[in-house]
């Protein structure tokens, strides 16, 4: 069954800006167990601020720009606790990718991140093996639930 | 007075502005988060970036409109990029404009693209002027023997 399109979900954790990463309190959240991701988006900006974001967590993180790249790595034998693709990618698209990804027997968690929220994308992607959807941008309140499950 | 605290006055309303006026989202906060002592450039490096995609994207949407025949498909694209990369850093009102921006391209209503690539042009260079002064302001201050907060 495809899961829920993510949203905040209060886990507990104070609202505003600082879930999570409240500096000022000098710990921010760390994932405890070894964890890998992958970024998949043809645009720098995101790919940084996506890389950067789940870095700062302690998740050993890489970057592509296209669907092709993410198939080549993972047949390579790379493996990955998360895999956060973009819908609209210049050749393969998102579903596409998540679909050949999974097809090479593939346990990663598979996040599909789009600009605009569309329910046929969402619905395309689902299907094609994601187990989420959601607009960007890559905020705490999404990565944080996701590092805890994927942790445990 | 002290020109320290007079530049963390000017930085501090400066910032507080940007945020008010909807020139940036809480996104931009995230960003300085991601700013450390591993990572010390870290804002003005994705902010440049920016700037630089959002340059190019701009130049490819107005040539795209100006075909004889316009790939609406490429438009779009771009204008995926560009909501993409804007809310990411949390350039608001530059994303604002990409949602009736992608309205009218799925309607292929020109009138309507033409409209939204002036809007987004303008936007775009009010945020980059701010930001610009931003960064600009935080460097006189370090010159000055000062830090400002990155919360």
């Amino acid at each position: 069954m495809g899961a829920a399109v993510d949203h905040v979900t209060a886990m507990g954790m104070s609202g505003g800006s600082a879930e999570g990463n409240d500096k000022s309190q000098g710990q921010r959240f760390s994932c405890k167990s070894k964890l890998t991701a992958l970024v998949v988006d043809n645009g720098g900006v995101c790919r940084a601020i996506q890389t950067a974001l789940l870095r700062s967590y302690g998740v050993d993180t890489e970057a592509v720009e296209t669907g092709e790249a993410a198939v080549e790595l993972i047949a390579s034998g790379a493996t990955f606790s998360l895999i956060i693709i973009e819908m609209l990618l210049p050749f393969m698209n998102g579903p596409e990718t998540a679909k050949q990804i999974r097809a090479m027997g593939s346990q990663s968690k598979i996040l599909g991140i789009t600009a605009f929220f569309d329910e046929r994308d969402q619905q395309e992607f689902l299907a094609a093996g994601a187990d989420d959807f959601i607009e960007k941008p890559l905020s705490p309140e999404i990565v944080i639930p996701i590092i805890r499950e994927l942790d445990n | 007075m002290d020109v320290v605290v007079q530049l963390q006055r000017q930085l501090a309303d400066h910032t507080a502005s940007l945020f008010h006026e909807g020139f940036l989202n809480d996104q931009f906060n995230q960003l300085q988060q991601l700013q450390d002592e591993s990572n010390p450039d870290f804002v003005v490096e994705v902010v440049s970036l920016f700037f630089e995609d959002s340059e190019r994207l701009l130049n490819e949407l107005a040539k795209a409109l100006e075909q004889q025949a316009v790939d609406y498909k490429k438009v779009d694209a771009h204008v995926h990029q560009l909501k993409g990369s804007s809310s990411s850093i949390g350039a608001q009102r530059v994303q604002g404009v990409c949602i009736p921006f992608r309205n009218f391209c799925e309607e292929q209503n020109i009138e309507g693209c033409l409209k939204c690539l002036q809007q987004v042009k303008h936007e775009y260079s009010l945020v980059k002027n701010k930001l610009e002064t931003l960064f600009k302001l935080e460097q006189q201050l370090i010159a000055a023997g000062g830090s400002f907060p990155t919360l």
